[in-house]
């Protein structure tokens, strides 16, 4: 069996992630993360288990908010950690191509 | 230098009620520990202009409670209002938060004074603290070895006597392993006790604020302090309002102890095991019953947090895009550029691991296939904790199944983080409460932890049971570097 994963393997775990992936980089993922997804596929392995699923260790009904309008936050102070704005407008790059 | 918070809390408030100290004393004694102390790394930013700020002004107010007044640490993942909170990551070293966490508004209301913003593992994902971008905690027992984490900072702070309180958070041992490594006392409370809106995400249906101190009634004080529904997060229960201080010192004979076979499996050191074996035969001798039993899939827990954590890290991640907040590419070309250069240069390599395994994990038939099966088998594992608390008090085991280690162990294996958390995980897993209790020291002077786990909801008998064997024990926990001159 392969040490590690293939080149495109792993640009198609980093495209998943949105993550960028240097070429000097490349090598030590493909062994890191063959070797967690090959620890991972051990739970193949585990039987005997019941079916129901467990998404989070709280039996609480759902409870829903009152339904007010209520001004949690202010737009200058949301601005302050905008890396890129022009007045109250969040920046980005173009995203249509010409 | 004034060694005021050497006292135990109690005294610390009567001399504020007394007026024979001012928080302003407590505040300036704080920043000198700090000062003393820095180059155990524990804090990535102080928080002293305000700090010394809400001192003054306290001067002003009736001390109307225990924790008045008094210094406290928070976790770099606690957002707290005009105070950066990082993360220990690259991609949030500017951020401000906009808002307090719900835990920090009680702390304020209190009127606890907050000193700083702890350092941890990045994001929240390590056992060493080692990925934080602001390098590693040392461990105040021994300058050289781990602090153990994620919330390494806050255990070193509170170790070193820097504050008599930190907070932690705890998603798969985070709190407690620390702590175990460090000689505090460490509280993971129930999932759901403690309101998680504030809390920045790393595994939401893991994550848990809590308590880390340097005994246990202080442990029981603070986590009085923190609880409560929160309508900010609907994973917050609603439950009557109780004093978590309310058992400690009841006679605990009669007690039933339960402890795992797994947890005193060959993967515990034998020392540690021989240090579980002789608290055993104190609860023996105080009355109580102790019997070895067996809890389903624990040695599958591990797995399933690899499963469960990671893919919900890339889900919770997701949101680091280089647009609203958080580390940005310079000039890119478009869109695309934006969202992966800002996420390339903004984590670090663990978080990049972490994210990259969970997004696969979550992907098309994966989803089923790992994510599914593994949140079924957790079912199964609190099943099985929940079925053993029908007959037992308390669950118990050794917290680490070794005591810290050095610094410059750089195992080559990325599994390496997640053994660490072999013996906490299955907690984080059943939702259940659990605490790491200090008792005695490894042949070179390590600390070494007891883990006691509870039912759901009943932090207050481990806190019964924790007292007992801290008065018992009578260790001296102050680490041999501190100056202990009152």
């Amino acid at each position: 069996m392969e040490d590690r994963l293939s080149k495109e393997e792993v640009l198609h775990v980093a495209y998943l992630a949105k993550i960028k992936i240097k070429d000097n980089e490349m090598e030590k993922y493909q062994i890191e993360l063959k070797t967690i997804l090959d620890s991972i596929k051990k739970i193949k392995e585990v039987t005997g288990y019941d079916d129901e699923i467990l998404i989070a260790p709280f039996s609480e009904d759902a409870r829903l908010r009152d339904d007010v309008n209520k001004s949690n936050v202010i737009v200058k102070d949301i601005l302050k950690n905008v890396p890129r704005h022009s007045g109250n407008y969040i920046e980005v790059p173009v995203v249509i191509n010409e | 230098m004034s060694r005021y918070l050497d006292k135990s809390i109690i005294e610390i408030n009567k001399m504020l009620k007394e007026k024979v100290i001012k928080p302003i004393d407590l505040v300036e004694e704080a920043f000198a520990r700090i000062e003393e102390n820095e180059n155990l790394n524990a804090f990535i930013t102080l928080n002293k202009e305000e700090a010394i700020e809400t001192a003054k002004k306290l001067e002003n107010l009736e001390v109307d409670n225990i924790l008045f007044g008094i210094p406290i640490a928070i976790k770099d993942n606690i957002l707290t209002k005009d105070l950066r909170t990082t993360c220990a990551s690259h991609m949030l070293d500017n951020f401000i938060p906009i808002y307090d966490a719900t835990v920090i508004s009680k702390l304020k209301e209190k009127h606890m004074i907050i000193v700083g913003k702890t350092n941890m593992d990045e994001f929240a994902m390590g056992s060493t603290s080692k990925t934080s971008y602001f390098g590693a905690p040392h461990n105040p027992w021994n300058y050289n070895k781990i602090s153990g984490g994620s919330s390494g900072g806050s255990a070193v702070c509170v170790s070193s006597r820097i504050t008599p309180f930190a907070l932690g958070s705890d998603t798969g041992g985070s709190i407690r392993q620390p702590a175990s490594y460090c000689g505090v006392v460490g509280m993971k409370p129930t999932y759901g006790r403690v309101s998680r809106y504030g809390l920045v995400a790393f595994a939401s249906s893991l994550d848990q604020i809590g308590p880390l101190t340097r005994n246990v009634y202080e442990n029981a004080v603070l986590l009085n302090a923190i609880v409560g529904m929160d309508n900010n997060d609907l994973t917050s229960a609603n439950k009557k309002e109780e004093d978590f201080t309310r058992k400690i010192g009841e006679d605990i004979s009669g007690m039933k102890i339960a402890i795992p076979n797994y947890f005193m499996s060959d993967i515990v050191s034998d020392e540690i095991r021989e240090k579980i074996r002789s608290i055993i035969d104190i609860l023996k001798q105080s009355g109580c019953t102790v019997d070895y039993i067996d809890i389903k899939y624990l040695e599958n827990a591990v797995l399933l947090y690899q499963i469960i954590a990671m893919g919900e890290a890339s889900s919770n991640l997701a949101r680091y895009d280089g647009i609203r907040y958080g580390h940005s590419k310079e000039n890119p070309k478009d869109i695309d550029e934006l969202y992966y250069g800002s996420r390339e240069e903004g984590f670090g390599d663990e978080v990049k691991r972490r994210i990259m395994v969970g997004s696969y994990i979550l992907s098309g038939d994966n989803a089923k296939i790992y994510y599914d099966k593994a949140m079924s088998i957790r079912s199964d594992i609190r099943t099985s904790f929940l079925e053993a608390f029908k007959k037992y008090d308390l669950i118990i085991g050794p917290t680490t199944t070794t005591t810290a280690y050095g610094l410059d162990v750089e195992d080559p294996n990325p599994l390496k983080s997640f053994m660490d958390d072999v013996l906490v995980i299955p907690v984080n897993m059943a939702g259940l409460p659990g605490l790491n209790i200090p008792i005695g020291f490894s042949k070179d002077n390590l600390p070494i932890g007891m883990h006691i786990i509870g039912n759901d909801f009943d932090e207050a008998t481990i806190y019964k049971l924790a007292s007992y064997i801290e008065k018992k024990l009578n260790l001296d926990l102050t680490p041999k570097g501190c100056d202990k001159s009152v």
